[in-house]
């Protein structure tokens, strides 16, 4: 678990694991998300499908309201269905629909802003694989007027790479703030 | 069909409700998907006198289990009961009206409303009233349980409903019966739900997603035409009248489906990013359907289905769902999976993965129907959109029974024979003043 604390100040370093998250891989880890939300915002999809390692699990459960009881299955497991449960396989054949030029869903188009933030960082067991939390605001807006708003959190397992991006991302597990999905399809990217 | 023309009391439509749909000519008024006062009626006429998709057996295994779902509008909360049974009630409280249980799910050992406390057991039974001896003169508890709906299955599939009067569910199904079990009774021990009900809203009425898996064979080359490339981008049929189907339409109830016969195997992989569902013994399992004869089988479960009103099955993504209205110009999608209980875990694995990255909100065959359905239904704000005729004729006129191995089906897949025949049967309800239609007796008469 990351040890942040809320008072130390943005210019000291955070000690975690034996290992320190300096500002400056804040702001590179930072950068690589931004850079990232670019890509799908400016729908670079097959630029963005190539940030996923080859082991990617990426994965959005269901969110169900809960009662004490049962407060423990707010999220559907992993033999559950879910929004999103993807490889690097089904990811590209996901990116192969769209550039088929007839997924109506998104021919013509969505606009998308993905906005990123409260970002976290804790290291691993392993030296180059860090576990990074995010914040999302997901805006679409698609045809003359359909508006779409999603928000929630990322828990990302980035691997640094030898590519300019800096890092590949192997994990994705995607916390979407509602239990009935607000939008008639999900044919964009979190 | 014949209808009795009449103004009916208590509605009044922009248009007549005998002129909504003509079988004969084969047309469709647009103010079906987008009247309000229509809308009204169909809570009253179709939903409420019909049977309703409730849940799978599986999804409440143990006493106190509990869904929370909708009959139409109304939100009701279907409990597995100690001896086995399933009670399914309206979620409100009796006294205010309060919903009594508001979580989605789970296992309850009692209902307690959480505006003044009444409580109501598993049954539904009102049992605990706070301050009940010092501030209710008489309050005879029994009169004021949870209001109880009438509950059916089939093989697996719990409906309930709130017309007292209507037939069985068995006779509900009718005909359609035999080709609900090419996904109900593909196996041994038949089918159990996946975990997880995935919910989305999509902003158009309710019709177009019933008739299209009802009918809708016609839409996929187009409509799905990128997920079939990205799939099978080398298997991929130029044409598809290559394919042969067929099309039934139930002799009465508004039931249908469609299916392909030949020329479509490679539909059963396009979920799978081209991996088959490796070990699952297709051809032992469509031997076991009752409609396996003279060598004839739908081809890889591609088979699309509506139980008249609101649920539908794609049997080729183990897909079902309801289609709950919302208003006439929106619905909830409550979608789950189904997989065969004799499949291996591997197996069940695959048509999870299957069922999630094909037809349901992130699916990539799903989305485009979303998108369809919208459009059109933004379309018909405009005031001579609504007046302006639908075509359904598609197959019109085709012979019905010819084929032994699949009865009452029509020689092609491609045809609106189903639709008209869901059309039809909503529109004997529509008509119905008193519900005398939808009645056990008058149920069994001639077909529509």
């Amino acid at each position: 678990m990351p040890q942040n604390n809320s008072l130390q100040s943005a210019t000291t370093d955070i000690v975690e694991m034996g290992r320190t998250i300096t500002p400056a891989l804040q702001q590179e880890i930072e950068q690589f998300l931004y850079h990232e939300a670019e890509l799908l915002d400016d729908r670079k999809i097959a630029e963005w499908v190539d940030l996923m390692a080859d082991d990617i699990h990426y994965f959005m459960p269901l969110r169900t309201t809960r009662g004490p009881r049962d407060r423990n299955l707010e999220l559907s497991g992993a033999h559950d269905i879910a929004y999103f449960d993807e490889s690097k396989a089904s990811l590209q054949l996901r990116l192969r629909k769209l550039q088929t030029g007839t997924a109506w869903a998104e021919e013509p188009p969505s606009r998308t802003r993905h906005l990123v933030t409260n970002v976290r960082i804790s290291t691993t067991a392993k030296a180059d694989e860090y576990e990074v939390k995010s914040a999302f605001l997901l805006y679409r807006n698609r045809s003359e007027r359909q508006t779409d708003i999603f928000a929630g959190e990322r828990t990302d397992g980035l691997r640094r790479v030898d590519m300019p991006a800096g890092f590949k991302i192997f994990k994705r597990l995607i916390l979407l703030d509602q239990a009935t999905l607000e939008a008639n399809n999900l044919s964009i990217f979190f | 069909m014949s209808v009795t023309k009449r103004n009916d009391a208590g509605a009044a439509p922009s248009v007549s409700l005998t002129d909504l749909f003509d079988e004969k000519s084969g047309t469709i008024s647009p103010a079906i998907y987008a009247d309000p006062q229509l809308y009204e009626l169909e809570l009253e006429r179709v939903f409420s006198r019909s049977w309703l998709f409730i849940a799978h057996e599986t999804h409440i295994p143990k006493a106190g289990d509990y869904l929370a779902t909708y009959m139409a509008e109304d939100p009701v909360i279907a409990v597995r009961q100690k001896d086995g049974g399933v009670k399914v009630f309206l979620n409100q409280c009796r006294h205010r009206g309060m919903k009594i249980c508001r979580t989605d799910g789970g296992n309850a050992k009692a209902f307690t409303c959480t505006y003044h406390g009444w409580a109501y057991d598993i049954g539904g039974n009102l049992v605990q009233v706070p301050l009940e001896q010092q501030s209710f003169a008489c309050l005879d508890k029994k009169q004021w349980g949870a209001r109880q709906a009438r509950v059916d299955s089939y093989k697996g599939l719990i409906f309930a409903t709130w017309n007292m009067d209507a037939p069985t569910l068995s006779d509900y199904l009718g005909d359609a019966k035999s080709y609900l079990d090419l996904i109900l009774d593909r196996s041994e021990g038949g089918t159990e739900a996946i975990g997880g009900i995935v919910k989305w809203v999509i902003p158009c009425n309710w019709k177009f997603a019933a008739e299209q898996f009802c009918s809708d064979m016609y839409h996929g080359a187009t409509s799905h035409m990128s997920p079939m490339m990205a799939a099978s981008p080398d298997t991929l049929p130029g044409d598809p009248t290559d394919f042969s189907g067929r099309q039934f339409r139930a002799s009465r109830g508004g039931h249908g489906t469609g299916f392909f016969v030949e020329g479509a195997e490679w539909l059963w992989r396009v979920g799978q990013a081209g991996e088959h569902v490796s070990g699952f013994d297709i051809a032992a399992a469509e031997q076991r359907t009752n409609l396996h004869r003279s060598g004839k089988r739908p081809v890889g479960f591609s088979q699309h289905m509506t139980v008249f009103p609101n649920f539908s099955i794609f049997a080729g993504a183990n897909t079902a769902r309801v289609w709950h209205p919302r208003g006439p110009g929106e619905i909830e999608v409550w979608a789950f999976g189904l997989v065969d209980k004799a499949a291996s875990d591997a197996e069940k694995e695959q048509m999870r993965l299957m069922t999630l990255r094909t037809f349901s909100a992130a699916g990539t065959w799903e989305q485009d129907d979303g998108e369809n359905w919208v459009e059109v239904q933004r379309v018909l704000r405009g005031h001579e959109a609504r007046r302006t005729l639908f075509n359904a004729q598609m197959g019109a006129g085709a012979p019905r029974g010819e084929d032994p191995t699949f009865p009452e089906t029509i020689t092609n897949a491609f045809a609106e024979e189903a639709a008209r025949g869901f059309y039809a049967h909503w529109q004997k309800l529509m008509t119905d003043v008193d519900g005398s239609f939808s009645k056990a007796g008058s149920y069994a008469d001639a077909a529509e």
